[in-house]
């Protein structure tokens, strides 16, 4: 009998976080029992580590906030510990990391942060894959959603007109290819992910990325921050400016005051 | 300006204040960042909660000399201090550049002086290690042109230290 996996989603995001969507793509991957979770707050810890006293795998999936894990899962690492030294839980640890810049190897020291915790916890660590321009997966599956639904549209209208269904069909196909195609490493490895958590083993520390250029990468990132910011407003709202902190900015204690 | 940030408690601040102008106590009465960028692309360099944390960026991105005072969690913060650091992610601006030859953001007080870690705690051989790597990373993310860390056996020795 396969041993029960618990997936969490540890983005602080309550809503299209690229780390809740990897973790569902990692949940198709992989076989047996399975349990899915979202890791934001204390309210979310006891049932998640019920789930982990009758599970044999756990897959954390998180993003990476300034080179380490997001503050918000550091107390749940501590009460993790705790339930596994007290218990002597031996569960396989695997990781799935990803990050808003192009270079996977940015999650390097996230991945080296996990591994300690699994050595304070007697955790069995597995490894798990580091992801670099993971926001791209956010773009892709937005444009494969309307990109369906204009096929389908397409299809319909030449079905009423007559014309050639296979067309619409076939562009979709050929979009769809090119949109696998920058992800194709992440896919790689992803399954590669999955086949060593069904067996239990050792995966390593692998790093991929979205298959551009980084200085294309970069204007992407450039112009999606310009249009948000436009809509949000903050481009005129001192945008770029050095703003100093408040006179009565109160985390501060300074000398004299 | 020089800056320290601490979670060895309130009290300290006096003490750690003989040596620096300014000082920031990593209580943890704050919420962790969201993750919604808004202090990029709605209020910059303003986080959209507004608690204590509302302009922490804005202390750490004037700030020449950076000194942080942490207890080791895993090789990385404590949860009070990776609070304030992951709510200041607007020291920079959402544009993107190179630095070490790797993607990051540009900087939106240029560039300073100098990062200091002063870790305390119980620490591995390993943690140090991730601690090392932590340092190097943190100061290119963050701008600063040179980095340097201390390993403390308790809070009193990094108090001290500070």
């Amino acid at each position: 009998m396969m041993e029960k996996t618990v997936l969490i989603n540890c983005s602080p995001k309550q809503k299209l976080s690229v780390s809740g969507f990897l973790m569902k793509c990692a949940g198709v991957l992989i076989r047996g029992k399975k349990e899915y979770f979202h890791l934001r707050t204390p309210a979310d810890y006891p049932a998640i580590l019920q789930a982990l006293k009758g599970a044999g795998k756990v897959v954390f999936v998180t993003p990476l906030y300034v080179d380490s894990i997001p503050s918000h899962m550091l107390p749940f690492m501590q009460e993790m510990e705790e339930l596994c030294r007290g218990n002597g839980l031996r569960l396989k640890v695997y990781v799935i990391a990803n990050n808003g810049f192009i270079e996977g190897k940015q999650n390097e020291p996230l991945m080296q942060v996990m591994e300690n915790f699994c050595a304070r916890s007697g955790l069995t660590w597995c490894g798990g894959i580091g992801i670099g321009g993971g926001v791209m997966l956010n773009v892709e599956r937005i444009m494969i959603t309307v990109m369906f639904g204009l096929m389908l549209l397409n299809v319909l209208l030449s079905a009423v007109q007559g014309g050639d269904v296979l067309d619409a069909v076939l562009s979709f196909g050929k979009s769809l290819l090119g949109l696998v195609i920058l992800a194709c490493g992440i896919i790689a490895f992803g399954i590669r992910l999955a086949v060593h958590i069904n067996r239990g083993t050792d995966a390593g520390k692998k790093y991929t990325r979205i298959m551009l250029p980084s200085f294309v990468f970069i204007a992407f990132a450039d112009i999606f921050f310009i249009i948000v910011s436009v809509l949000q407003g903050g481009i005129f709202r001192g945008w770029l400016s050095r703003f100093q902190p408040d006179a009565g900015c109160s985390i501060i204690t300074e000398n004299g005051k | 300006m020089k800056t320290v940030i601490h979670d060895l408690g309130k009290e300290q601040n006096e003490k750690i204040l003989a040596s620096t102008d300014r000082v920031v106590c990593a209580d943890g009465r704050y919420a962790p960042c969201q993750g919604c960028f808004k202090c990029w692309t709605k209020h910059p360099a303003s986080c959209a909660m507004k608690d204590v944390l509302h302009q922490a960026c804005r202390v750490l991105g004037t700030s020449d000399d950076l000194t942080i005072i942490t207890e080791n969690r895993y090789g990385s913060y404590s949860q009070a201090v990776k609070n304030i650091l992951d709510r200041s992610i607007a020291t920079s601006t959402p544009f993107s550049t190179y630095r070490k030859g790797q993607m990051h953001h540009t900087l939106r007080y240029g560039k300073r002086n100098r990062l200091h870690l002063i870790v305390y705690g119980s620490l591995t051989d390993a943690e140090k290690n991730t601690w090392q790597l932590m340092a190097e990373r943190n100061a290119i993310n963050m701008g600063f042109r040179e980095y340097s860390i201390t390993f403390c056996a308790d809070a009193e020795e990094a108090g001290r230290t500070a």
